[in-house]
């Protein structure tokens, strides 16, 4: 949209479009509100709820957790589910639900403040008929494909990605000062393989009865431009896909118009958000949050460079890498090595010995600055 | 009321009367025994040419003892006022003017009044002066009528003009200049105002007093500056003496006066120089009239409505100034044979063919260039047309090559045409046309366009001198389209249209000196295409979906009547009576009686067949006003009317665009309806040269639009769902200060307004702010509007332009939070925050060509600098996500001094 707006004031001429910060008076009203994030899997699939406060907007951090709250899913007959607190504001749910009931989600904070969802009945999400991903002029696009039915129309989206995010220069050596002496690197040490990860950022909603038999063909997930990092070397999605009821899906249009949509000339207002989370004790308190029940269906995508090659990425701040031509030699490991900032690359062989390092700086060769050396368990070579 | 006006301004002229004074002989004779002097004045009239000019109280007393014979007047008189203080002239056309004490003595060259009459070719002669200045043609002799005869030459080429209409207003005679220039017209003796109208031109005017046969020659120019003063004088007098109120004229020079953004003159933005009327964002052509939403005021170029009036997303208006006379908004007292919108109207009125030769005009500027030709096509039909098209493609493959545009797209046009046909001195007829597409893409994926195409035919039929009647018939029609091909399984085809067929009849009734009803009946048969889509391409997969076709009919009768009351008082009134019917084919839901209309309470469906009647409403509405003239200069008026608007525009964004479809009434959605009372003062000072109004209104509005949050108003077959009922209300004051004559002229207006929205407390599908009052989306409480004029000489006129308003109000995060992986926003009440306040200054200079004889086409530049101080006014702010976190930005359209030219001429 901004781009529409760009392209009228440049169709005029001389017109400048400007776009200039501002800060509004900082709003005396209330700003710390209950969140409530979470698509509770109802087939026992372990299923995350997220419980933080809203933050005014000058706050440095966005997410404040709600710890130490009590959260239990109830059914009408009676029946309670207990949720975990993993990590700080994180509440662990995992359990098998019936289709056919309703259950109401309950949450009491530490603080004693009574909240509880409206009704839901679990929703059974169609399965991901194809998952993949096209290679045009412009980079690569990963999309889905589904169908819907009766009970399932309308579709989220999120996605996990994770890549392997290799240093400029790799080197298999290491200075061991126990020994003063250069080794090669055990596993644990390794610095030539990380892996970076993102959660998706985007709202990716779909109706499918918009389309013939309700068949979402080749749904765009995301879009890597030519060149992207993610595909360095060899990347993965894992999309999920989740069935939403039709208040649902309101509410993460209303999310999504809220921060993607707003701000050009043709944006619609923002709008007041809700959700199904309601305070027990006044109603009028403001809630932010759609819980949903129904099973998750997850469809795990790899590409890798060679599929989609050339891809001509390169990041220029690394330009300025190379491995000195002077090597270090036995003598000088200790002090030039146990700083750290300066690794051994590549041996000098005199004859078979080695008699020296050419050395790198780390942060040339060591990609755990930048990313997790550790490979995630899900993590299949191909 | 004309009449009324007129001899307002012949009362204001006698003062500048000028008088010559001769002696001449013709005898009195007769006995005198002790006759009261006005007999003695009586017999000498009767019996010789001479006048007399006294006041009664003067001569009150005096008698005649005398008898005459073949005496000299001036003899007779030098006896009658012996010993009294009376004194007496004799002009060379035999007046007599009688004074006390002194004399009167003017001594101005006897050919003085001619001489200025007919002789004098310079531009000075077509100043207001020589207009208003009464002149006392002929010589007095027996009779009560006198003939006039001259020629009519152009004052640009001291050719005679052919067909110029010589008139007199109060005994409504008039004549037509032949081929030689040369006019003969009788006219009763006394004070008359003829008026010479070159069709197309120029008016101009002659204050005289007829003594007896004549010969007047008079020079009128063919440009059409005069046009604009002679509306501006009219303007200025009804501005007090006309009894609606709340009314606002344009005439097409004043609107060029006015600093262009981009050389474009245009008429929205001339409107919005006026108080209460304002545009919630700068480049937005929808405007709002005293706190009512820019789809609540009909826009009327001449007989068509005017659905979208913007080019390029609102950055020009859709009419080409060229081919308009002038504008007038109505924002209260709308006359009773309007109607079917809440806030106001506009009525465009265009431009009409001249009758001496074909000529035209043209501009050229940056963007755009315009041509328009207009003349006679034999002798009793005229027309006129003019186009207008953008070249604006060159300057986006110019652009992109340094920016990243993709590949934009934008050009419009429009086309204008009128023909004109006089069957007689009792029928005319009018065809008149109007086509504009607009169509743009901002990436080479999404091709937006959409089109007015209107047509009409009016009749005008002249019954007698005191009724007549113009019947007219004629399509308005607008669509619009997005093409997106995206990718070929996706590619779509969305759009919506509307087309309304109309018939108007209307009766102008004079009914004896204090009555003028206007009467008659509108029709409106509506044909909507609420939204459809459809795939694009044999390899889409999009499946087409559209909103059911809406068809509706519209039937009002009117009645209007100006009654003056008496000199002081005068009504102007009327009731429209409006039916809006909704008929099928359609189905519709059935919701549960007293449930709010929400998917989980239908109940089942209903089937109307085609043309079956779905769901009617009727309703008065009343159109009153009053002036009372507290004297000739001041008055105070006082107006209620009541309004109805049956079609809707759904928009959820603060300024009207082209997405935004139109909905009309039906089973769920009622008719808008609203009253508003007004009152006002107005008062003209310095001989009318500066007008001032005050004025306060209070507005109520139900079945407003408001909607849920996060309602999806595209493709949406069950609007009512997302619908809220709404209530409005609004009041101002508008003070408006204009000096129309003078060197420097202009005008300020200063506007207090508020618009405020309720959702209805027995809604029950959301209330928004907890259903208390919020602002609406246009709601700007202070404006104020300069507008300065300096002609530096008659070529050169230099304009300032200011405008200052309160920030609109915006719905702003106050809290930010973390969800779906990104940081989110929590925002506040709808309508609770204001952006920063807006002001603005334009400067522009106009340069008049010569006026040299045998020029082939007259010449003007335009130059100027649009926002001057270059200050970067808030159109909207916005808080975006970047890299995790949420940044404020606030966004402004014209952010730099934008300086422009633009050349225009005619010939």
């Amino acid at each position: 949209m901004r781009k529409i707006f760009l392209a009228i004031a440049l169709t005029l001429g001389v017109l400048q479009a400007c776009r200039t910060p501002y800060d509004p008076e900082a709003p005396s009203e209330k700003t710390s509100f209950l969140v409530v994030e979470g698509y509770l899997d109802s087939n026992g699939l372990r299923s995350e709820l997220k419980l933080s406060r809203s933050v005014p907007l000058d706050s440095l951090t966005a997410f404040q957790p709600e710890t130490g709250a009590s959260v239990f899913l109830s059914s009408e007959s009676g029946e309670s589910f207990g949720f975990v607190e993993a990590e700080e504001g994180s509440y662990w749910f995992e359990a098998d639900l019936l289709e056919s009931k309703f259950y109401t989600l309950e949450i009491v904070l530490r603080n004693g403040d009574r909240f509880s969802s409206d009704p839901m009945k679990p929703i059974q999400t169609p399965d991901i008929i194809d998952a993949g991903f096209l290679r045009d002029e412009e980079g690569v696009e990963v999309f889905v494909t589904t169908q819907g039915d009766e009970n399932a129309d309308d579709f989220l989206w999120t996605f996990d990605e994770t890549w392997i995010y290799r240093p400029r220069i790799r080197t298999n050596f290491i200075y061991d000062p126990a020994i003063n002496d250069v080794r090669t690197r055990t596993q644990a040490e390794q610095t030539a393989l990380c892996f970076r990860s993102e959660e998706s950022p985007d709202i990716l909603l779909e109706t499918s009865s918009r389309y013939e038999e309700q068949v979402v063909f080749r749904q765009t997930i995301t879009e890597i431009p030519t060149g992207d990092e993610r595909i360095m070397e060899r990347y993965s999605i894992l999309i999920s896909q989740k069935a939403l009821e039709q208040d649902a899906v309101k509410f993460w249009e209303i999310l999504k118009k809220n921060t993607e949509d707003i701000g050009s000339i043709f944006s619609p207002l923002p709008s007041l958000i809700g959700g199904n989370i309601h305070s027990v004790e006044d109603a009028s308190i403001p809630v932010i949050g759609q819980v949903s029940l129904g099973v998750i269906r997850q469809r795990r995508v790899y590409i890798d460079l060679v599929d989609v090659s050339p891809w001509n990425y390169i990041d220029p701040t690394f330009n300025d890498c190379v491995i000195e031509e002077e090597a270090v030699m036995i003598p000088d490991y200790g002090s030039v090595f146990s700083g750290g900032a300066i690794v051994p690359a590549r041996p000098l062989m005199v004859g078979t010995t080695i008699v020296g390092y050419f050395p790198v700086t780390r942060r040339c060769s060591d990609c755990s600055l930048y990313a997790s050396p550790v490979t995630p368990d899900f993590w299949e070579d191909d | 009321m004309r009449k009324k006006l007129l001899f307002f301004s012949i009362l204001l002229s006698t003062l500048f009367c000028q008088m010559s004074f001769a002696q001449q002989a013709d005898r009195i004779t007769g006995f005198f025994p002790g006759t009261s002097f006005t007999r003695f004045v009586e017999i000498v009239e009767r019996e010789t040419s001479y006048r007399f000019y006294l006041k009664e109280s003067d001569v009150k007393e005096l008698t005649v003892n005398l008898e005459a014979k073949q005496d000299k007047l001036e003899d007779v008189l030098t006896v009658i006022f012996d010993k009294t203080d009376l004194k007496f002239a004799i002009s060379k056309e035999k007046e007599v003017f009688i004074s006390r004490g002194e004399k009167l003595v003017v001594g101005f060259p006897t050919d003085y009044l001619l001489r200025n009459v007919s002789a004098e070719s310079s531009a000075m002669a077509q100043d207001e002066f020589v207009r208003n200045r009464r002149y006392r043609v002929g010589v007095p002799g027996p009779g009560t009528e006198a003939t006039l005869t001259g020629v009519v030459t152009s004052l640009e080429n001291q050719k005679p003009i052919d067909g110029a209409i010589v008139f007199e207003k109060e005994s409504q005679r008039q004549t037509i200049t032949n081929r030689e220039g040369e006019y003969e017209i009788s006219l009763p003796k006394g004070n008359q105002t003829l008026l010479i109208q070159n069709i197309g031109g120029y008016t101009e005017q002659r204050l005289l007093d007829v003594q007896g046969d004549a010969n007047l020659d008079i020079v009128i120019g063919e440009g059409v500056f005069s046009l604009s003063e002679v509306v501006v004088r009219s303007g200025a007098l009804s501005n007090v003496s006309r009894p609606e109120m709340g009314v606002q004229s344009l005439s097409v020079n004043q609107l060029k006066k006015l600093p262009a953004v981009m050389g474009e003159v245009d008429i929205i933005r001339g409107i919005l120089t006026m108080p209460g009327v304002n545009t919630a964002g700068e480049a937005s052509v929808g405007f709002n009239v005293r706190g009512g939403a820019a789809d609540q005021n009909l826009i009327l170029l001449d007989q068509n409505t005017l659905y979208n009036p913007s080019h390029l997303f609102g950055f020009f208006s859709a009419v080409n100034a060229d081919m308009v006379q002038g504008v007038e908004l109505y924002k209260a007292g709308i006359p009773a044979s309007y109607g079917g919108r809440l806030s106001s109207v506009l009525q465009v009125t265009p431009k009409s063919g001249r009758q001496d030769k074909i000529g035209g005009s043209g501009g050229i500027g940056p963007m755009t260039s315009r041509l328009s030709l207009d003349g006679p096509i034999g002798e009793n039909t005229t027309f006129v047309v003019g186009a207008r098209l953008t070249y604006s493609d060159w300057l986006l493959d110019y652009l992109e090559e340094r920016a990243d545009l993709g590949a934009s797209r934008a050009k419009f046009g429009d086309f204008n045409s009128s023909v004109q046909h006089t069957f007689s001195e009792k029928d005319k007829i009018r065809a008149s046309g109007y086509y504009s597409k607009d169509e743009f893409q901002f990436d080479p994926d999404t091709v937006y366009s959409y089109s007015n195409l209107n047509y009409a035919l009016t009749w005008t039929h002249y019954f007698n001198d005191n009724l007549e009647a113009d019947f007219s018939a004629g399509q308005d029609k607008y669509d619009f389209e997005v093409q997106g091909e995206d990718n070929p399984l996706n590619s779509y085809l969305y759009g919506f249209d509307i087309t309304q067929t109309f018939l108007k009849a209307l009766f102008r009734h004079e009914k004896g000196d204090r009555h003028i009803f206007t009467y008659g009946f509108h029709g409106i048969h509506y044909d909507l295409n609420p939204g459809k889509i459809d795939p694009l391409g044999s390899e889409s997969i999009v499946i087409p979906d559209d909103v059911p076709r809406e068809t509706g009919l519209e039937a009002s009768v009117f009645f209007g009547d100006e009654f003056e009351v008496n000199e002081k008082l005068t009504l102007s009134g009327g009731v429209r009576l409006n039916w809006f019917g909704s008929f099928g084919p359609q189905t519709l839901p059935d919701y549960a009686p007293g449930e709010p209309y929400l998917p989980e309470n239908i109940i089942g469906e209903t089937n109307y067949a085609d043309g079956e009647l779905i769901k009617s409403y009727l309703g008065p509405e009343l159109r009153l006003s009053g002036r009372y003239a507290l004297n000739n200069w001041s008055s105070i008026k006082a107006g209620v009317n009541t309004m109805r608007q049956s079609i809707h525009l759904l928009s959820n964004s603060s300024v009207i665009t082209p997405t935004d479809t139109w909905k009309l009434s039906d089973s769920f959605i009622k008719p808008q309806t609203g009253v508003q009372y007004a009152l006002g003062y107005f008062r003209n000072m310095e001989n009318n040269a500066i007008e001032f109004s005050a004025e306060v209104y209070y507005r109520t509005m139900q079945n407003l639009l408001d909607y849920r949050s996060g309602a999806t108003l595209v493709l949406n077959d069950r609007i009512e769902q997302d619908v809220l009922l709404t209530k409005g209300k609004a009041y101002g004051l508008e003070l408006y200060l204009k000096k129309v004559t003078g060197k420097l002229n202009g005008s300020i207006a200063y506007t207090y307004s508020r618009s405020l929205m309720l959702t209805d407390p027995t809604e029950m599908k959301e209330q928004v702010n907890r259903s208390e009052w919020y602002p609406s989306n246009f709601d700007q409480p202070h404006t104020a509007n300069l507008v300065l004029n300096y002609e530096l000489s008659r070529r050169i006129n230099t304009t300032l332009a200011g405008k200052y308003s309160t920030g609109r109000p915006v719905t702003l995060p106050v809290a930010k939070f973390q969800y779906g992986g990104s940081e989110r926003v929590y925002f506040a009440d709808r309508n609770s925050f204001r952006i920063p306040d807006y002001f603005r200054l334009d400067f522009s200079v106009n340069l008049e060509g010569n006026h040299k004889v045998n020029k082939p086409a007259h010449g003007s530049w335009s130059f100027g600098v649009y926002n001057i101080l270059g200050r970067d006014n808030a159109y909207s702010v916005y808080y975006i996500p970047e890299g995790g976190k949420l940044k404020g930005y606030q966004l402004a359209i014209f952010a730099e001094p934008i300086p422009f030219v633009s050349y225009n001429f005619r010939f």
